[in-house]
């Protein structure tokens, strides 16, 4: 029974970190023994998205220069634009993939009723999948920037360090994001399809491939409603100087709100959805 | 019975068991309803994402959009972008189709016995990839409809026949591909990996989301000797342009005999691996 004293909950607190820490350990230890999937996480993002977008951007260019681009949120660099766009793009990657449907790869080999029996919590297995992702999308993201920086002629602003709390309050509310999902890769036995189109969706909503602004008029309102599309454009506000789409403080304080919601929100969901299943006894089916 | 009775009884029974396979596929597909919702799904998310991404790039600039028309020989960009990923799409059902089959059936372990039956290689081959062709159908159908209703392209019957004949001449360039491959899963059991880059290698060469001509002079090169370059190049000429067959004839003799040539090419390495595999035993092995 845990112990609901002042020293005996931070001793609580103290273990479930340290549990934590042991989950990412072992995910990035996995994660290093496939060191192909490695070269892989920047290699697809390259191939898959960025060249071709690039490409489809060079046949719009009026000498040289991206002046749709230009006209539409104030800066011509289009490799910046998007190199920065798939920084976030690897933190959705991070949140549907890593986090949530990871559970699904357990439920799979059958460990995920042997994991859930220890007095670890569920959610901190949420953490610990949460920090080796973006541990993963921190490095992948970084080597992409450089490439996007000494191959593609994109040029990052100092000024890009100012966004780096966004990131961190983005990362926040992409934990909550994974919580949520989470519940639902638990309850769907099939959530392939759900998790690969939601995080497209996610994803494209957020900005990553073009702006907000050619979204249709009835989509837009979603865009707003998400973290990633503020820590994005104050992340490009920041590094290329684009006209943002709210005030920046605007944008601060939406970020800073929802990555609160999302947090409390998705903790709340991922704790019912777990009750749920196991009254039910269907944590393992699949 | 003379011997070209027996040749008769042999290609009846061939026919039977490609039948046979492909509906066992068929049937194996209708049991997975989720897989239904993603084939109407990514024919229309994918390609719309990018025609958002052009939107982004004209932003309204008409030097912009005239800089796309004289590049693509097409101002119609949405047909342009849907029918490069309706393209991609299908070639990705066929690179993956025949040698995912085969390692299916080896990781059930019911690959030893299919070979031991007296059905003809081709229907070992190709028989489960017949039932992904009622998807390819289905495929083009729900991008047609998706760009005449979503964008108002609207393709002509005698466009649209036009355009089976060129999708019917570049099949034995494409399932010459997708059997190379089985002959790879034979020979070394997992092929994920080179998959995704041959995958990645026509994304960025083959002019899914952009005209070739803007490529350097020696990717241009690399584009030419690709049968999918000719592949969408065709389709999109027949079908947004108005081109008639006679125009393409250059092309479509390049195409054939680029996919006569990778079809002896398959028949030798697939002969040769199913050997090396009788021999060493490793038929089942992964």
């Amino acid at each position: 029974m845990r112990s609901t004293s002042l020293p005996s909950r931070r001793q609580d607190l103290a273990d479930e970190w340290r549990a934590a820490l042991a989950i990412a350990r072992k995910e990035l230890r996995v994660a290093l023994r496939y060191p192909l999937n490695l070269a892989n996480e920047v290699l697809q993002p390259l191939y898959q998205f960025l060249l071709p977008s690039l490409l489809l951007g060079a046949t719009f260019a009026v000498g040289g220069h991206a002046l749709g681009l230009a006209s539409l949120v104030g800066t011509d660099d289009l490799a910046g634009f998007l190199f920065l766009g798939i920084v976030v793009g690897g933190m959705v990657g991070a949140a549907f993939w890593e986090i949530a449907f990871s559970f699904k790869r357990e439920i799979d080999v059958g460990t995920l009723e042997p994991t859930w029996l220890t007095p670890t919590r569920p959610e901190t297995f949420v953490i610990g999948r949460a920090i080796s992702g973006i541990v993963i999308a921190g490095t992948t993201s970084l080597v992409l920037l450089g490439i996007g920086l000494a191959i593609f002629g994109a040029s990052y602003s100092a000024g890009a360090l100012a966004a780096l709390p966004a990131i961190g309050l983005a990362a926040f509310s992409m934990l909550g994001i994974g919580y949520l999902i989470a519940s639902a890769v638990l309850m769907l036995r099939e959530p392939n399809f759900f998790v690969d189109a939601t995080s497209f969706l996610f994803a494209m909503a957020s900005g990553v491939a073009f702006p907000i602004a050619v979204l249709p008029i009835f989509i837009r309102p979603v865009a707003y409603l998400l973290p990633t599309t503020y820590a994005l454009d104050l992340l490009r506000y920041h590094a290329l100087g684009i006209r943002p789409l709210l005030e920046p403080w605007l944008e601060w304080l939406a970020l800073l709100c929802l990555a609160i919601l999302t947090l409390v929100l998705g903790r709340l969901v991922f704790r019912r959805t777990e009750h749920r299943m196991r009254i039910r006894g269907t944590l393992g089916q699949h | 019975m003379s011997s070209g009775e027996g040749r008769l009884v042999s290609l009846a029974g061939d026919l039977r068991a490609f039948g046979a396979a492909a509906r066992k596929e068929w049937r194996l597909l209708r049991r997975y309803p989720s897989l239904f919702i993603g084939f109407l799904f990514w024919p229309i998310a994918l390609p719309t994402a990018y025609v958002l991404q052009a939107q982004g790039y004209a932003g309204g600039s008409a030097a912009a959009t005239s800089a796309f028309a004289s590049r693509a020989g097409t101002g119609e960009i949405a047909g342009f972008l849907f029918l490069g990923w309706a393209a991609y799409m299908w070639i990705s059902m066929i690179l993956w189709g025949p040698g995912t089959a085969l390692r299916t059936e080896q990781v059930r372990g019911s690959l030893e016995a299919i070979f031991i039956t007296p059905a003809s290689r081709l229907v070992v081959i190709f028989g489960p990839a017949v039932s992904q062709v009622v998807w390819a159908l289905w495929m083009f159908a729900v991008v047609g409809v998706a760009m005449w209703l979503f964008f108002g392209v609207e393709l002509g019957l005698a466009a649209v026949l036009r355009a089976l004949a060129v999708i019917l001449i570049a099949v034995p360039a494409l399932y010459g591909l997708g059997a190379l491959f089985a002959a790879v899963v034979l020979r070394f059991g997992e092929v994920h990996a080179l998959v995704q880059s041959v995958r990645g290698v026509f994304t960025v060469f083959c002019g899914m989301t952009f005209p070739i001509i803007i490529l350097p002079e020696w990717a241009r090169g690399v584009a030419l000797a690709l049968p999918p370059t000719y592949l969408i190049g065709d389709l999109r000429r027949v079908l947004l342009t108005g081109a008639s067959l006679a125009d393409l004839l250059p092309d479509l003799a390049i195409l054939f005999s680029i996919g006569v040539e990778i079809c002896l090419l398959a028949v030798v390495a697939f002969r040769s691996t199913e050997r090396h595999a009788r021999r060493g035993g490793s038929l089942a092995q992964y």
